[in-house]
């Protein structure tokens, strides 16, 4: 068969592929794409394929081999593409995904809790000892605004200077804090060693000023002001830093799969962990914005619900879908 | 595919559909996505200066919608684009790259997500250095996102349009010539066109035996070997 007797007998099912697929990609809405005739569209796939097959291994000239080639690739992307985005799966990944992706690493997150916590305890009985070490994590001025920011006389607690509203400390912390959380997570691909580094930094650091501060007679003062979105925040970079190691882990140890082969894996994995992580720090960052500043609410008040997020982040984590199959 | 092209110097990466058949894809080097990491920089900078002037009407709340803002444009702006744009920031789209999944599907929401959080590793040690080591060193010019997010960024398909061939009668070689070959003269016929006169009777001069004119060279041969080309195609 020569390639042109090959074209005209193709030809209407090529054109009526390439239709349907335009109207595919131009329906905006997901009845309109229902509209299409589906079956006709794999019917019409397979056609295409099987005279791509016998255009390539009949060296039809390349204009058409390009031209199915395209075609099928279109086609290929409009039948095999998965609708992963909307509400129902929103639900399914909060209600189920995210808890039980943080339960399948939870080796990974008590190594990296353990990473976070024990430099900070370290550093933070080492500071109280000696409050001048404080210096060796922070400069001076820093150490100053910290000590100013969580003074007894501030207006709102935890916020440098105290000019700025609460929707602007809001943004602040999203951003600052996701920022740190993505690196813990992004540092695993170094053999893990970023997510270690960053972890263990920001635990000394969060230590240092805690012991520092507590030195200072302002225990009240911060441990109010953190104790609530820490919760979500603390958990938040610690589950970013558990995804981290994953990645590391696998990069190291990728067992009977090449190292390519392992990450890829365990990134699918982990990278909802790291959903987890964001959503976390989204609340944590509101908290820390419009409530744990607040100077005016009593402090039994604010113990009690810090208490109540503790208990409610850790049976989330914990608890929550380990029935869904 | 019984013709091996795995010879040729080619960066192709193959995937196999469920179908049987190869998708070939040109995974984008290092030039292409810094232009549209450019662009893309240039509208985010856009964005940010459009906003600042009209975040004006927020008052008070300003500083907070431009940090929300600067936050978005930081880490979703290329999420937003690649799940809702089929696999393109304005960036890519302008230079005509899109990221797909190494298998050619359309990229998942996960793999958009990984890619691009990882950045923060691919920024290390300083402007995209380890990006730039990956895609320089690298086959399919991946960096660290992309390894991880089994991911791929490649030059879209440009619409090849058909060849116009001039109209001669076809001729019938003189010789029986090999499928392989047989394209070879009808995609030379196609070209015709775009070559010069001499360059064109220099490349038919090479295909002459076909039309039994081996070792002579000319615009006549020219002629006859493009003839020969239309015979190939199919007209009798």
């Amino acid at each position: 068969m020569t390639p042109l007797q090959f074209e005209r007998e193709n030809q209407d099912g090529w054109e009526e592929l390439q239709r349907l697929l335009r109207d595919v990609h131009s329906s905006r809405t997901a009845s309109a794409v229902a509209a299409v005739d589906g079956a006709r569209v794999a019917a019409l796939y397979r056609r295409a394929c099987g005279n791509l097959a016998l255009a390539r291994s009949r060296s039809y000239p390349a204009y058409l081999v390009d031209r199915l080639e395209q075609m099928t690739a279109d086609a290929h992307q409009v039948i095999y593409r998965r609708r992963e985005l909307g509400l129902t799966r929103l639900r399914h990944l909060l209600a189920i995904d995210i808890p039980t992706a943080v339960r399948a690493h939870a080796v990974y997150v008590w190594v990296a809790a353990a990473v976070l916590t024990v430099p900070a305890a370290i550093l933070g009985l080492l500071v109280y000892a000696r409050p001048e070490l404080i210096l060796s994590l922070v400069d001076a001025p820093t150490a100053a605004s910290y000590h100013e920011m969580y003074s007894s006389t501030a207006q709102s607690i935890g916020r440098p200077g105290g000019a700025q509203g609460d929707w602007a400390m809001f943004a602040f912390y999203i951003r600052n804090n996701v920022g740190i959380a993505f690196q813990c997570f992004a540092g695993g691909l170094f053999a893990g060693v970023g997510s270690l580094f960053y972890l263990a930094y920001n635990g000394a650091l969060i230590g240092g000023i805690a012991g520092y501060l507590t030195q200072r007679g302002l225990g009240p003062t911060f441990y109010s002001f953190v104790v609530t979105h820490s919760a979500f925040e603390l958990t938040a970079i610690v589950l970013a830093g558990a995804a981290g190691l994953r990645l590391g882990h696998a990069l190291l140890a990728p067992g009977r799969q090449r190292r390519g082969a392992a990450l890829v894996d365990a990134a699918r994995g982990s990278v909802v962990v790291v959903y987890g992580a964001a959503t976390l720090l989204v609340i944590a960052a509101a908290i820390e914005a419009f409530w744990s500043s607040a100077a005016w609410l009593p402090l039994p008040l604010k113990y009690s619900v810090a208490a109540l997020c503790w208990v409610v982040v850790v049976c989330y984590l914990t608890l929550q879908g380990r029935h869904a199959g | 595919m019984p013709q091996a092209t795995s010879d040729v110097l080619d960066t192709i990466v193959r995937a196999e559909t469920p179908e049987g058949i190869l998708l070939e894809l040109r995974p984008a080097g290092l030039t292409a996505r810094a232009y549209a990491f450019g662009i893309d920089a240039l509208a985010r900078l856009g964005i940010v200066y459009a906003a600042s002037t009209v975040g004006v009407i927020f008052g008070g709340l300003r500083p907070a919608f431009l940090l929300i803002l600067l936050f978005g444009l930081e880490w979703l702006y290329p999420v937003v684009f690649e799940l809702a744009l089929r696999g393109a920031t304005p960036g890519k789209r302008a230079l005509g790259l899109k990221v797909v999944m190494d298998n050619g599907l359309p990229i998942t929401p996960a793999a958009s997500f990984t890619r691009n959080l990882l950045r923060a590793a691919d920024f290390l040690p300083l402007l995209y250095g380890f990006a730039i080591l990956g895609m320089l060193t690298r086959r399919d010019f991946k960096r660290l996102g992309d390894i991880a997010a089994a991911t791929l960024v490649v030059h879209q398909p440009r619409t090849a349009p058909k060849p116009v061939l001039e109209q001669l009668p076809p001729l019938a070689p003189a010789i029986t010539v090999a499928p392989r070959d047989q394209a070879a003269v009808i995609a030379l016929a196609a070209r015709a066109p775009r070559l010069t006169a001499a360059r064109l009777d220099e490349l038919a001069a090479l295909a002459a035996a076909v039309t039994g004119d081996a070792g002579r060279t000319g615009p006549e041969v020219t002629r006859r070997i493009l003839a020969a080309g239309q015979w190939f195609l199919g007209r009798r």
